[in-house]
């Protein structure tokens, strides 16, 4: 393995529907980010962008747009893209870099822009992140993919859809507890499961919401970050993963390849178990996803996840916190953005930024991205620096 | 039923064309006797190319599905309907399809029989419950 890499600085916006254009929302957090590191944009080398649905407002080739606006349109970028997974994806390419000694300073920002269009629209461009001539143009929309993963699921193990609702009510917990959450509304199983249903067995507060939002970090190497003077943490662990693009065609529809080899990758590197991580932030796009998740990243045995989540045990500092942040479910999931936004998470925990929804004495945290229903996935373990 | 190639056909034209006639179009490897779908160009199992074509009946049983208050564009003009995961008979292939006429997660327990019937340009794969 190459240098070591560190988080100097983190930002984000709100998630939620902004009226700012993709641009002027990802230059927020970009500054935000760049002030946060307590250094000034000639500091970063290159810059990362993850985005999917920039063309929805008028914009790709997003990177030299953003760095011009930064006022360093000498610095290269790039625009990375993969479907829900990109910032996860974007951030591993923006480690490996630095890791490489490509550079020493980055910005790795992700951005999405998408609540202008309607709800048709927008289920419709999500429907081509899947495989799209077996899924989306036979008619399957993502919550249909992860409704069909949830069925399988609730058919294999002892699992019901009240557990699934329990999933979403601890994130709405922890989402009330965090001013840039999207939907900061505490809810109820009787809420979850009387909502309407989106994609059965999924209903609406199973789902997250479509948002808005950018987040950004700097990442640099270990005399960037020592000179530096202000806080930081080490990026200790990274994997990535793969999965059958397909739903159809996995062995085994209750559990994502991906996760699983981008987690063994990544504990690996870092010489760590998942009894070592204090929290972490995983992808629950939908309630079915985080149950798939926990279980996938070792957390707990295959088939156990809804009696944990019966139980307490992933609830804000339990055996496991899992989404301190809200999780998408409760502060929203802007596609681009939400591998990062898990980052700067990790990163406000560790900067005692994090307020009510501090998880206690936490010195080990993991994030978990992915794109469409797994077919690409990352996981990274960081640690707080005393 | 073994098929020979047709030239000038992509990979999906040729699966869509068997579709129509109520199949599902596999290839069997050479060299190792994998069968994936017809439209992976590898096997997935030794990486090679080289394949004889098969032809199944697309009959199997429901593996899982959703039924989806809000279809995607192309889709609004069917009533309800379910995206279904099946398993096709006596092979170990899942295949996912449009199976119109179901509204209620009771109309289809899982394990029910399912055939494609036909592909149609706008809704892909379609698929019909029999017993």
């Amino acid at each position: 393995m190459g240098e070591k890499v560190y988080v100097l600085g983190a930002g984000s916006t709100k998630y939620g529907k902004l009226n700012e254009s993709i641009i002027e929302i990802a230059l927020n957090a970009s500054r935000d980010a760049i002030e946060s590191a307590g250094i000034t944009p000639r500091d970063v080398k290159a810059g990362y962008i993850s985005n999917v649905f920039g063309v929805a407002d008028k914009q790709v080739h997003m990177a030299p747009v953003i760095m011009s606006n930064l006022g360093i349109p000498d610095v290269p970028g790039l625009t990375i893209e993969s479907a829900c997974g990109s910032g996860s994806v974007m951030f591993r390419e923006a480690f490996a870099n630095v890791s490489a000694g490509f550079y020493d300073c980055v910005l790795a920002l992700g951005v999405e822009k998408i609540t202008h269009t309607s709800t048709v629209e927008s289920t419709t461009l999500f429907s081509y992140c899947s495989d799209f001539f077996y899924e989306g143009g036979n008619g399957a929309s993502f919550p249909g993919l992860f409704g069909s993963m949830a069925r399988a699921y609730l058919a294999t193990y002892k699992a019901t859809e009240e557990d699934l609702a329990r999933v979403a009510v601890k994130n709405h917990e922890n989402g009330f507890l965090n001013p840039k959450a999207h939907v900061r509304k505490k809810i109820t199983v009787e809420d979850v499961l009387k909502s309407p249903v989106v994609a059965s067995p999924l209903k609406l507060y199973d789902c997250c919401p479509f948002s808005d939002g950018a987040s950004a970090v700097i990442l640099c190497n270990e005399d960037f970050a020592k000179k530096s003077g202000n806080p930081y943490m080490e990026v200790v662990g990274s994997g990535r993963g793969a999965s059958p693009a397909s739903v159809q065609s996995r062995k085994d529809i209750t559990t994502i390849p991906s996760t699983v080899e981008a987690a063994r990758q990544a504990y690996k590197m870092a010489n760590l178990s998942p009894k070592d991580i204090d929290f972490v932030e995983v992808h629950d796009c939908f309630t079915i996803a985080e149950l798939i998740d926990i279980e996938d990243l070792g957390f707990f045995p295959k088939g156990s996840a809804a009696q944990a989540v019966r139980e307490g045990r992933t609830r804000l500092n339990s055996d496991i916190t899992v989404n301190p942040s809200g999780g998408l479910k409760s502060k929203g999931h802007p596609i681009g953005a939400t591998g990062v936004g898990q980052v700067v998470e990790v990163f406000e925990q560790f900067t005692n930024k994090a307020g009510e929804r501090t998880v206690k004495d936490a010195e080990i945290a993991m994030t978990h991205n992915f794109g469409a229903t797994g077919a690409s996935a990352a996981v990274h373990i960081f640690k707080k620096i005393k | 039923m073994t098929q020979s190639k047709p030239k000038n056909q992509s990979s999906r034209e040729r699966f869509i064309e068997f579709a129509k006639n109520g199949n599902i179009l596999l290839n069997r490897c050479n060299k190792c006797n994998n069968i994936i779908l017809e439209t992976v160009y590898y096997c997935d199992k030794c990486f090679s190319s080289s394949f004889k074509q098969i032809s199944y009946g697309g009959k199997g049983t429901v593996v899982t599905f959703t039924i989806q208050a809000v279809a995607p564009e192309g889709f609004e003009d069917v009533e309800s309907y379910a995206w279904v995961i099946f398993k096709l008979d006596d092979c170990d292939i899942n295949v996912s399809g449009f199976l119109p006429g179901i509204s209620s997660p009771s109309d289809l327990p899982l394990g029910s029989k399912i055939k494609v019937i036909d592909f149609h340009e706008k809704h892909g794969l379609i698929l019909q419950k029999y017993q």
